[in-house]
């Protein structure tokens, strides 16, 4: 199998190769032995907090349940009110971008600087993409409707005096998840401005490229239970 | 590097390179682009496959009138749900080649979310349960404590936001109202059926609407598709829930009426 030690040999432009921030000049921090320990505790932070992601989408899920188990009629209502074209498209966008990183991951373990660069424009193009499909097409048209949360709801030809609710859970589920599309793209914006200014990231200095891709492989992740459970369960 | 640079101890510290910035021997491992590409068509694939069998489902079901029980929905979209997860977490994010530990730290995880769903289910299953303790206390034909007019208490009467002023009515039919009566307002020659014929036209599953009373859902010749009302061949099950504790008497009486109504036109 492939490891970095089978990087692209590619000499930086001079005027960056002699850059503190370029990624041969990285040194470990002072208080770690090797850029190996560095590397995996970064890489383990980033896990723990992964994980409380997790749980903070958990509570989302489990109200999701808990109000579908109480008012199914409302709930099956509310699927029918959204379109899965949409859903499937911003799927499809999200997986796509999921790969991209994967792929930019790849390039700054390689020191290929040009398609790490090409990988993350494309993963930025993606979050633009997933952010209008779902103003422009879902959240837009939806609150002109009425079909809004809570004590803002106002759509008149509503079945179930539950659907309120589950409009504040759609647009918190999704809200809660679209905050941290922006978070993710904010984060690669700076990995690519880092590369491109400085050639920031290779094979021994790439844990903000990974860390930042792990959040954002955690956004698709819970796209991935999103869609079905808001467009497909009824 | 001096000669020094090959007695690393069983650490893998270096004394001539305490900071480790040239111990890379052995490298991480780099995914390949084939593996990379086939996950992510996988993936692709299985979206397809999850939209292709809720479209399947919803046309069984509208053209033939066949009711897959509920849990073959949530199964099975769950269930490809969760391949497409474990894909992500393998291969985009490494996991297999990664330290166990930070696999160890997600299925930890995930197992505190199975218990705070296990324990929100049972909660909710269990509501309608009696314990064995408080038999004594069931009488037949109650205990004269009237659950119509619950005691009331001032501190919980206070008005809720400007924006609910429904005057005792549901949020639903007060929301419904106001859009009625500023619709004959705007229109003065129009009447309340052709607000609905309107709202009926806009509508993508046009159902027929328990409140609509004078059921100008047939008069105005719009289909009929599947709403997700109990039937007599789908059953929505409620949990946790005790509608005849809830409800006042009336408005209990007010859903049966617009749901009957609703199955004897068909």
């Amino acid at each position: 199998m492939q490891t970095t030690l089978d990087a692209y040999d590619t000499p930086a432009p001079d005027h960056i190769r002699s850059h503190p921030k370029h990624w041969r000049n990285r040194k470990a921090g002072h208080h770690w032995r090797t850029h190996d320990e560095e590397f995996d505790g970064s890489k383990l932070g980033m896990w723990l907090f992964l994980t409380t992601e997790v749980l903070l989408f958990a509570g989302i899920f489990c109200g999701y349940a808990v109000f579908r188990l109480l008012y199914p009629e409302a709930w099956a209502n509310g699927s029918h009110y959204l379109d899965w074209r949409f859903g499937a498209a911003n799927t499809v966008v999200l997986l796509i971008s999921s790969w991209t990183v994967a792929n930019a991951v790849r390039c700054a373990q390689l020191n290929n600087q040009k398609w790490l660069k090409i990988n993350l424009i494309i993963t930025l193009i993606c979050a633009a993409l997933f952010v209008f499909i779902k103003l422009k097409f879902e959240y837009i048209p939806k609150l002109a409707d009425g079909k809004a949360p809570g004590t803002f709801f106002n759509y008149p030809m509503a079945q179930d005096p539950h659907e309120p609710l589950w409009w504040s859970l759609y647009y918190v589920g999704t809200g809660i998840h679209a905050l941290h599309v922006l978070i993710g793209a904010t984060l690669l914006g700076w990995v690519l401005y880092r590369s491109w200014r400085y050639q920031a990231y290779g094979p021994t200095e790439y844990t903000m490229v990974e860390n930042s891709a792990l959040y954002w492989h955690l956004v698709d992740l819970v796209w991935i239970f999103l869609f079905p459970l808001l467009y497909l369960i009824h | 590097m001096s000669h020094a640079a090959n007695h690393n101890d069983a650490l893998g510290w270096n004394p001539d390179d305490p900071h480790g910035t040239n111990t890379h021997a052995h490298g991480h491992v780099v995914v390949s682009w084939k593996i990379q590409l086939g996950v992510l068509l996988v993936l692709l694939f299985f979206t397809a496959l999850t939209v292709a069998f809720y479209n399947l489902e919803q046309w069984a079901e509208n053209a033939f009138s066949i009711h897959l029980p509920l849990w073959v929905n949530i199964v099975g979209a769950m269930l490809i749900a969760s391949i497409k997860a474990t894909l992500v977490c393998m291969y985009f994010m490494q996991l297999r080649y990664d330290k166990p530990l930070n696999t160890f730290a997600l299925l930890f995880c995930l197992f505190a979310v199975g218990l705070f769903l296990f324990f929100s289910m049972l909660d909710l299953s269990t509501r309608g349960a009696v314990n064995k303790f408080k038999y004594g206390e069931i009488q037949s034909g109650g205990t004269g404590v009237s659950l119509d007019a619950p005691p009331r208490d001032e501190r919980f009467d206070a008005r809720l936001s400007p924006r609910v002023q429904t005057g005792g009515d549901n949020l639903i039919n007060t929301v419904r109202q106001n859009a009625i009566a500023a619709y004959l307002a705007e229109h003065p020659d129009k009447t309340e059926k052709d607000w609905w014929a309107k709202m009926y036209a806009k509508q993508k599953h046009p159902h027929h609407h328990w409140a609509d009373t004078e059921n100008y859902f047939a008069q105005l010749g719009y289909d009929h598709s599947e709403p997700a009302l109990s039937t007599s061949q789908k059953r929505v099950v409620r949990t946790g829930r005790t509608d005849a504790l809830e409800l006042a008497p009336g408005h209990a009486a007010h859903n049966d009426h617009g749901a009957a109504s609703h199955n004897a036109d068909h």
